[in-house]
């Protein structure tokens, strides 16, 4: 199986053009934007908003202050519902978590819902478990007003839940810029890039 | 839910092992049930001997079961989806095989946005290695999200014959110039919303036939693409008798005499099962039914409802309930209803939404057809530390009379009572709140001024304005849909696309918001808790924002 591309090698590539429906008339090119040979990689200073969400044990809590205890964010946008790529998403997440072997006591990871009207917290709980979501590993939901707020200003929202695109978003510490991953980055390349980012 | 998903997919496997096995003797017997180990195969993510489907993603993540099934990205009907930025392709058999085309224009494929129809066809043995090493037909690499599968020869061959039992070419109840629609009508459904919606569905399709041209030409241009599909539409109108045990005979019956490609709208009294199992049985879309009570089974795939109905107002109630401060002093939840309707099934779902240590659950079943001091004499003992909950219909709730109740609160069913227009006594007022399963009337004013005007011009009597206009919503949302699918129509499609755009849709009448998903059946997940602003009147104000209780 060939690798596409050798860990520990960033490449600053195009996102794969906006497929309009003309051209997925013509496209018989497997390299289309569902299959980046390359995942994009941005820094940005994204502002929290300043909104509650629920974690999925019902808990109501303050996204600011969830983000600013002190740990390093490792975050992304799921809903449950989703049978294409959030899983890809998760079980990236799942195989970073198991990677970083005690290192995971130190780290945030935030899957917010962008279906919270029926991503209950107990929905969020059976899909955590699926992935074995560890303490460190929190899904979010709330109103919807709140997952747009936060979709919004992390640059993650499509207009609906479908048209979600793969977005991994890393912070080391509060205050900090984030750093934007787009596209389906590997557990490996995950890994690597979060300790570059601690490591600085 | 993974686990529910398996045990139904072992049941599916046995079951379609069965059916297999019982027509031995045809010739064709062999590829029966190879369809069968590919329909497990692409919809379970199940190998025979129920092993799980294994695979694995270029980035090395495994998929296994359930999760690794087909039936995932490519969807039901093969025909797949758009997701994010890119699309994933249709696989049936059709569009695997198709000789190469250069435009769209040239080809008699239907229209199916991110088809890949400028590449080499498949060969039996390309679409194995595709299968197993994720390569396309011209030797590049597909998605990174297309998993690469173990599957032996055989599994092979069995899921190749599904893909190309997925090619749907007859499709019942469409022709090049017509559409068939059903409409069904339980008898139990009251009387004046039954009218109500046939005004509605009739003049809608009158409409629709108006504007349609005579026959409408096999489409084969992309450029023709953005014309209107011009098929008119034709209603069944399939009104069931007798008990509902007779139901689903009378349905299959229905059916086998006029195909129909979907049931549209349709409504319903108390008891909607037999229907909505006939649909799924039958792969019947049954598209927003007007039910109180729909039948909730989220895994299930052919009936989409706009509400769980009373049983979100269940959940409203419930949600109210454990929000009161003074929640943990209740002695009592009371709750009445009238035996033959559905109030006991709201009852029962309100009893468990709300069961804690220390509460006692009291229910008050009121005789069909019982006299109003029948249900006066059901109040006589409440009082503080109760809660009372009334599942009652208008006639029952003008009947409750001037006597001040004592109760801590009052809850009725905004479903059941007739919303902003219950005619709930002035002296019950200031005491009681409404489980409202819709947007505010004042929020949702512009939104319902499209049906009101449309009624307005082709002179449809206003008599259940919620049901109707539900019932325009629902054919407004279905011929949109229709019209993007273009000439591709297939019945697991159409609930496929509704699923996709509904979302996108501004001009949702009384819901505030409307949305779907594989795996969600009720489009609007949410309420309000109300009360009557004034002693008479319709005015209503809410109490607090919109409620999402499951």
């Amino acid at each position: 199986m060939v690798r596409r591309r050798s860990a520990g090698v960033w490449l600053l590539a195009l996102t794969a053009p906006f497929l309009s429906e003309a051209a997925a008339d013509t496209t018989n090119n497997a390299a289309s934007a569902m299959s980046p040979d390359s995942v994009t990689i941005t820094t940005v200073n994204y502002v929290v908003p300043p909104v509650h969400l629920v974690r999925d044990t019902g808990q109501s809590v303050s996204l600011q202050q969830e983000l600013d205890d002190g740990r390093p964010v490792v975050m992304n946008f799921v809903f449950t519902t989703c049978a294409t790529t959030c899983p890809l998403s998760s079980q990236t997440f799942a195989e970073f978590q198991n990677k970083l072997g005690p290192e995971r006591h130190g780290v945030h990871l935030v899957s917010i819902s962008i279906d919270p009207e029926h991503d209950t917290p107990q929905r969020l709980r059976a899909y955590a478990k699926k992935f074995h979501a560890g303490p460190q590993w929190q899904h979010y939901t709330g109103t919807l007003q709140a997952s747009l707020a936060v979709q919004q200003s992390f640059g993650a929202y499509r207009g609906d839940k479908m048209s979600h695109t793969p977005l991994t978003l890393l912070r080391a510490a509060p205050g900090d810029a984030w750093t934007r991953i787009e596209g389906f980055v590997t557990p490996d390349e995950l890994l690597n890039c979060y300790r570059r980012l601690l490591a600085r | 839910m993974k686990a529910h998903t398996s045990v139904r997919a072992l049941a599916a496997l046995c079951a379609l092992s069965v059916g297999a096995t019982s027509t031995v003797s045809k010739p064709a017997q062999p590829q029966a049930s190879a369809v069968s180990i590919g329909e497990s195969i692409y919809r379970f993510g199940m190998l025979p001997g129920g092993k799980p489907l294994r695979g694995e993603r270029a980035s090395g993540v495994p998929v296994d079961g359930t999760i690794a099934a087909c039936v995932n990205c490519h969807r039901r009907s093969g025909l797949g989806a758009a997701e994010g930025r890119g699309y994933i392709p249709p696989i049936t058999g059709q569009f695997l095989f198709h000789p190469r085309v250069s435009s769209r224009d040239d080809s008699d494929l239907p229209y199916v946005d991110g088809a890949r129809i400028n590449r080499e066809p498949f060969t039996e043995q390309t679409l194995a290695r595709a299968i197993r090493q994720g390569i396309g037909t011209e030797g590049k690499s597909l998605s990174v999200l297309m998993p690469h599968y173990a599957l032996d020869d055989a599994e092979m061959a069995a899921l190749v014959e599904y893909l190309k039992h997925l090619t749907k070419t007859q499709v019942p109840g469409v022709s090049d110039s017509e559409l068939q629609f059903a409409t069904i009508i339980t008898p139990d459904a009251n009387p004046v919303k039954v009218k109500a919606m046939l005004s509605v569905l009739n003049d809608y399709f009158d409409e629709k036939n108006a504007a349609a041209r005579a026959v409408s030409p096999r489409l084969h241009s992309y450029h023709k693409m953005m014309f209107r599909a011009t098929r008119k539409w034709r209603l069944h109108v399939w009104e069931l008798t007798g008990p509902a045990t007779a139901w689903e005979a009378q349905l299959q019956a229905r059916l086998a005499a006029e195909p129909v490609f979907a049931a549209l709208s349709g409504i319903g009294g108390k008891n909607w099962a037999p229907v909505h199992h006939f649909c799924e049985q039958a792969g019947l879309p049954c598209l927003f039914p007007n039910v109180e009570l729909p039948v909730v089974e989220e895994n299930e795939f052919y009936s989409l409802y706009f509400s769980r109905g009373v049983l979100l107002e269940a959940g409203l109630i419930a949600h109210q309930l454990r929000e009161q401060p003074q929640w943990s002093t209740v002695r009592r939840l009371v709750q009445v209803y009238r035996a033959d309707d559905i109030g006991a099934t709201a009852a029962r779902m309100l009893e468990s939404e709300s069961r804690r240590p220390g509460l006692q659950l009291v229910a008050r079943v009121l005789k069909a057809g019982g006299t109003d001091a029948g249900l006066v004499g059901t109040l006589k003992d409440i009082g503080p530390g109760d809660e009372l909950v009334l599942w009652l219909r208008p006639k029952d709730l003008a009947a409750l009379g001037n006597q001040p109740v004592k109760a801590d609160d009052v809850w009725i069913s905004g479903l059941m009572g007739a919303l902003e227009h219950a005619p709930l006594p002035s002296t019950w007022r200031n005491r009681t709140h409404m489980a409202y399963p819709f947007d505010l009337p004042d929020k949702r004013r512009v939104r319902v001024d499209y049906p009101l005007g449309w009624f307005r011009v082709r002179h449809v009597p206003v008599v259940d304005l919620q049901v109707q206009a539900d019932t325009y919503l629902a054919c407004g949302l279905v011929s949109e849909t229709l019209n993007h699918m273009v000439d591709t129509f297939v019945r697991d499609y159409l609930v496929e696309r509704i699923e996709a755009m509904l979302e996108h849709r501004v001009i949702t009448g009384y819901y505030p918001r409307l949305a779907l998903a594989p795996g969600q059946r009720f489009a609007s997940k949410g309420g309000y808790s109300v009360h009557f602003a004034e002693p008479t009147g319709a005015k209503i104000v809410p109490e607090g924002d919109w409620i999402v209780p499951f």
